[in-house]
């Protein structure tokens, strides 16, 4: 069985020349919990947009067996979701429902699946209730919900997040580890948040300046002062 | 931030709420379309006009509050142009209102009957867009036949507004914390051009973001969405009646009016 994520090598530049990722190497297994941590420009969004095709760099990228370029995009589409930093780049239609149903819709899939996709993803997030609101009517904890909704709705095997606790108070942050804990799909989380990471992922890798730093148990990385200080990052204060 | 949305009653549940967006547009555009080819001389008529969208609006449950707000917030641009009237048109006319009757001139005249159509067709656009999520009226609307570009431009527009509006605040919040003096003209005038391309820039990166998370979900080009519209009895109904309504007015009251 192909590996969820498989990079050999690869390297990206920023348009300017600025390097942004540097001979990077990683593989996903399947129904892992990976936290990319590292601080602010470390390259960890960067290096989700690389897994769904949008920084097209050197070496060799893999999403479910399928190599990241023009001939597999769609592919790798249906099989990997990325959600973005913002939910509000995210939903951009002018209803939640037409929001989750986007993707479904995109996939060819016939009106009902569609309808039967939208109501599930977004039961699946506690939204049920607010499929006909105008996204900007949204709080921001169910902005990020239906963001992930969107994403749910196409039932992707693995599900990319960039920074999905930002701006969310406790009780938001809470229900959306719940809500990510309760997810059967490969999760790669990009966050410097070193307590949510903490409390969802079986995995890290940190990144900083663009290279692999250390990749390993979740426990076992973000226990070690020493290495967290030196990149910038703090000791999660919850209990691993 | 909260903002005052255009279709904030547009979410609340009524008769006139829930009829088809197409069936409520196509009514309202040829109630505007009767309103202003009525002639210039019809000051009575107008107010029988007017009562066929003040019964939808009270119907439907719309603050009158709420609906003259909107209609004063754009009155200025029309109000400018009626009160021109009378500079360059002071023929003198007879003007009878019931039992009283006095001199007046025809730019006055005109005046009134360019604000009384304002205030009548604004009050069926209000009641419209009140009654109707933008959504199903852009589904409407699509259905009618615009353009699909057209529906997609003004779908963004009404997504992202009040986003680029919440970050000028910003913008201008950081400028206000830290402006203690006047800094002249000039200052000032570079500092607002620095301002508008911040806006500028986070705009683009904006639209870079939606673009990724469009093609993140599998977007070729190809606009899809599912439609839930449907034309019942009631909507035929409606219109029917509106039909009647303007039609009976045209037809009957205006020339025992006139």
């Amino acid at each position: 069985m192909p590996k969820a994520i498989e990079i050999e090598n690869f390297t990206y530049r920023y348009p300017d020349g600025t390097p942004a990722l540097s001979d990077i190497s990683l593989s996903v297994e399947h129904g892992q919990k990976l936290a990319l941590i590292g601080p602010n420009g470390a390259g960890k969004s960067t290096l989700l947009l690389a897994m769904a095709g949008f920084a097209k760099g050197t070496g060799k990228v893999l999403v479910d067996g399928f190599e990241v370029n023009s001939k597999n995009l769609k592919k790798i589409r249906t099989r990997l979701g990325c959600c973005l930093e913002n939910p509000d780049d995210q939903l951009f239609m002018p209803t939640l429902f037409d929001d989750v149903a986007f993707g479904p819709l995109n996939m060819g899939l016939e009106p009902e699946q569609v309808k039967s996709r939208v109501a599930e993803a977004l039961a699946t997030v506690g939204l049920t209730k607010m499929a006909d609101k105008a996204p900007h009517h949204l709080s921001a904890g169910q902005k990020r919900a239906a963001a992930i909704a969107t994403i749910l709705a196409m039932s992707p095997k693995i599900i990319t997040l960039d920074e999905p606790d930002g701006s969310l108070d406790p009780r938001n942050r809470n229900n959306l580890m719940t809500l990510l804990r309760s997810l059967p799909q490969t999760l790669i989380i990009a966050t410097c948040n070193m307590n949510f990471a903490a409390a969802l992922a079986d995995r890290a890798v940190l990144l900083d300046k663009g290279r692999i730093i250390a990749d390993g148990e979740a426990q076992i990385i973000m226990s070690d002062a020493d290495l967290m200080t030196e990149h910038g990052l703090e000791l999660a204060q919850r209990k691993l | 931030m909260h903002h005052a949305h255009i279709d904030k009653f547009a979410y609340q549940d009524s008769a006139i709420h829930r009829l088809d967006s197409r069936v409520k547009f196509l009514v309202v555009l040829f109630f505007t379309a009767v309103v202003i080819s009525l002639p210039r001389s019809s000051l009575s008529i107008l107010a029988c006009y007017a009562i066929g969208p003040f019964a939808v609006l009270v119907w439907a449950k719309i603050p009158l509050k709420f609906v003259f707000k909107q209609i004063l917030l754009v009155s200025p641009f029309v109000i400018v142009l009626a009160l021109s009237c009378p500079l360059y048109d002071r023929t003198p006319v007879a003007v009878s209102f019931g039992p009283f009757s006095w001199q007046s001139s025809l730019g006055w005249l005109r005046c009134f009957v360019i604000l009384g159509k304002f205030i009548v067709t604004m009050l069926a656009l209000i009641g419209l867009v009140s009654t109707t999520r933008f959504s199903d009226l852009l589904a409407g609307l699509q259905k009618l036949g615009m353009p699909r570009l057209l529906i997609i431009q003004l779908g963004f527009l009404y997504r992202y507004i009040f986003v680029l509006i919440d970050r000028a605040h910003h913008i201008l919040q950081a400028r206000a914390g830290r402006k203690l003096r006047n800094l002249g003209f000039r200052t000032e005038l570079r500092t607002a051009a620095s301002m508008l391309g911040s806006l500028f820039i986070r705009s683009i990166d904006t639209a870079e973001h939606i673009s990724i998370a469009m093609q993140a979900r599998g977007f070729d080009g190809n606009w899809r969405t599912l439609s839930k519209l449907k034309v019942r009895r009631c909507d035929l109904f409606f219109a029917l009646t509106a039909a009647v309504f303007m039609s009976g007015l045209y037809f009957f009251v205006k020339p025992i009016l006139q």
